[in-house]
């Protein structure tokens, strides 16, 4: 049921307000364009996107360059908005670099968890038996390993490299998107329009990502949206420590380690990774609680 | 009284981290040792005398044999030595750093509840209106802010703006000076900690006291004419905690996560410092020592609060 189509018959609908059919999407997204705080963090992540688009095009100087004749650690002016950094690099720059590097490792975690969730999630509740047997134990034995410090482990041998960080975050987030879509595809399973799928012949795959994937769909971007800050989180937290994405790449982590190295000279350097880190990490946050009480409504506080 | 059956689940539980442990260690035990680099790197050890070092701390024999003999050492209590520091038996260090990071992972859980609570419950009475608002949003603020970002504000705060408040006992770059920290030292850790999860608690005592609120008992308190706030602390708050001892669990794991931040950040001589240390030198046993004494922690901590939430919700039965 993708959409709520409860059938008016004539002479029922005639003494109530036959109220317009609604999509689940439309409805959703409804309540979504209502809750301003999710609206708003969706206008600054839309922002931030473009700046990460323009950012693969152009910045006003090369982020990696140590410019000449420029001093460092110097204040916003007209020539470095953000002002400059330990090394005389342009902070505007690098702010954009980071931009681009925080949303390609949150989206990309996000899809890898989706991906590898969604999929193993969907065999163990729908096939259960002894596959479900060996998921759940092996999902039960790790659960709430703290994912940073596999994410520590796994960086360091996978090597450096964005794709490396992705796939090192996701190690541990994948279980609780597969715990989730496991509970999902154990009870749709159970309803009747399953069992009338499967009694007019449709296979386990159409089954599965025709019917149970679509029908449980809201709850899974919800959880999506937020593997977005936690990774997001996590890349930065890594770059913080000089474990992270290699220099001269800037991430928002790595600046504001240089900045928390120069903050007595400089407050403004750890300020703009700061904000920046901060009003991401909540416009995710806000966006993911308005999803949800969009498109989860079970689950609606 | 456990029943039969209680018995039968925390036999089932133990097991089950036992099994974690197991597997846990074994994991991390062989991809440390694939790591690159090693601990003897930097000393200019080569060729004979190399393998001498090796051979000393039993680095040359297979790396099954090796974890076999980790595994039995480590049943009776003994982690092995460090190569770091050359020979220093694990145990007492992690132990240590053990009671470190439990005097500030305590500390923040007790900030945790206590902010997380008061603010569920100030929401939940005040249901949208600007309270609600205001204590909801500082609640996604909390773990929305990095605590590396509040640490540095923090610091730049106490540090340099008002030293005097603290009488200069908060340094920057954060080092603690004692094993232990003194009270002010531990309490901007402890608090930036703390506020970080209050957040999930907040929410789950706000929603709690908002069903709560709603049922029968509640009007039936308030219908007798109990004051407001007998009603609210004796009758709604009571019931409202059982959901947020159902999140004991993760928030401890929440703790536990941020703690390595926290640790790193402020210089705290813990386990979540030593992790890091340990990786960046290749002390490939105190690796595999920390991560175990997590994985066992975080076990330990689950089962506790599964068997806490059957003394105060008693309908619940394993």
């Amino acid at each position: 049921m993708a959409t709520v189509t409860t059938p008016i018959l004539e002479e029922y609908a005639g003494g109530t307000i036959a109220r317009a059919q609604v999509g689940l999407w439309r409805d959703g997204f409804r309540r979504l364009r209502r809750n301003r705080l999710a609206l708003a963090a969706l206008i600054y992540l839309t922002v931030l996107v473009l700046v990460a688009i323009i950012a693969i095009f152009w910045t006003p100087y090369n982020p990696a360059t140590i410019l000449p004749n420029t001093l460092t650690f110097l204040g916003p002016s007209a020539g470095h908005p953000l002002g400059t950094d330990d090394l005389g690099r342009d902070l505007l720059s690098r702010m954009m670099q980071g931009a681009q590097i925080s949303l390609i490792v949150g989206v990309g975690t996000s899809a890898i968890v989706l991906t590898v969730g969604v999929v193993v999630g969907l065999i163990a509740g729908y096939f259960r038996g002894w596959i479900d047997n060996v998921i759940s134990v092996f999902i039960n034995i790790f659960y709430g390993i703290p994912g940073i410090l596999v994410a520590i482990i796994l960086y360091l041998i996978l090597g450096h490299g964005l794709g490396n960080i992705m796939i090192a975050i996701s190690a541990t987030a994948w279980m609780d998107m597969a715990r989730l879509v496991r509970g999902q595809a154990f009870s749709i399973r159970e309803r009747e329009y399953i069992e009338a799928a499967r009694a007019s012949g449709a296979r386990s795959g159409k089954i599965l990502f025709g019917h149970i994937l679509p029908n449980s769909l809201g709850p899974i971007i919800v959880q999506a949206t937020f593997v977005i800050p936690i990774a997001i989180l996590t890349e930065a937290f890594l770059s913080y420590l000089g474990l992270g994405i290699p220099s001269p790449l800037a991430s928002w982590g790595s600046i504001a380690s240089e900045g928390y190295a120069a903050l007595p000279l400089e407050p403004y350097m750890m300020l703009w990774p700061a904000v920046a880190l901060s009003l991401t990490l909540l416009a995710f946050n806000f966006l993911g609680d308005g999803l949800r009480d969009a498109f989860d409504p079970r689950q609606r506080r | 009284m456990p029943t039969r059956g209680t018995l039968i689940y925390i036999a089932q539980r133990l097991l089950l981290i036992v099994f974690t442990l197991l597997a846990v260690s074994f994991l991390v035990f062989i991809t440390v040792h694939s790591l690159p680099g090693s601990a003897f790197e930097s000393e200019r050890v080569h060729g004979k005398a190399l393998q001498l070092v090796l051979h000393q701390y039993g680095l040359d024999r297979p790396i099954l044999v090796q974890y076999w003999s980790f595994l039995t050492s480590a049943i009776q209590g003994n982690l092995g030595v460090s190569f770091q520091i050359r020979g220093l038996p694990i145990t007492p260090l992690v132990m240590r750093e053990l009671s470190v990071s439990a005097e500030l992972g305590g500390t923040a859980l007790l900030i945790t509840i206590g902010i997380g609570t008061t603010f569920g419950v100030l929401a939940a009475m005040r249901q949208n209106t600007w309270v609600d608002y205001t204590l909801t949003s500082i609640a996604v603020v909390g773990y929305s802010v990095p605590s590396f970002v509040l640490a540095g504000l923090g610091e730049l705060i106490f540090a340099y703006w008002l030293p005097t408040v603290t009488n200069g006992a908060i340094q920057y770059p954060a080092n603690w000076t004692g094993t232990y920290g003194t009270l002010v030292e531990l309490s901007l850790p402890a608090i930036i900690l703390g506020f970080y999860t209050s957040g999930q608690v907040t929410r789950i005592t706000r929603a709690a006291m908002l069903e709560v609120l709603q049922q029968d008992y509640i009007r039936t308190a308030r219908a007798k004419g109990l004051k407001t706030r007998v009603v609210t602390v004796r009758h709604a708050l009571r019931n409202a905690l059982i959901p947020v001892i159902s999140i004991l669990g993760p928030l401890v794991i929440s703790i536990i996560t941020g703690s390595v931040i926290i640790e790193n950040i402020f210089g705290i001589p813990g386990l979540g410092k030593e992790f890091v240390e340990s990786i960046l030198g290749a002390d490939y046993n105190v690796t595999v020592a920390v991560f175990t004494v997590y994985a066992l922690l975080i076990g330990i901590a689950n089962l506790i609060v599964d068997l806490l939430y059957t003394v105060v919700d008693p309908r619940i039965r394993y």
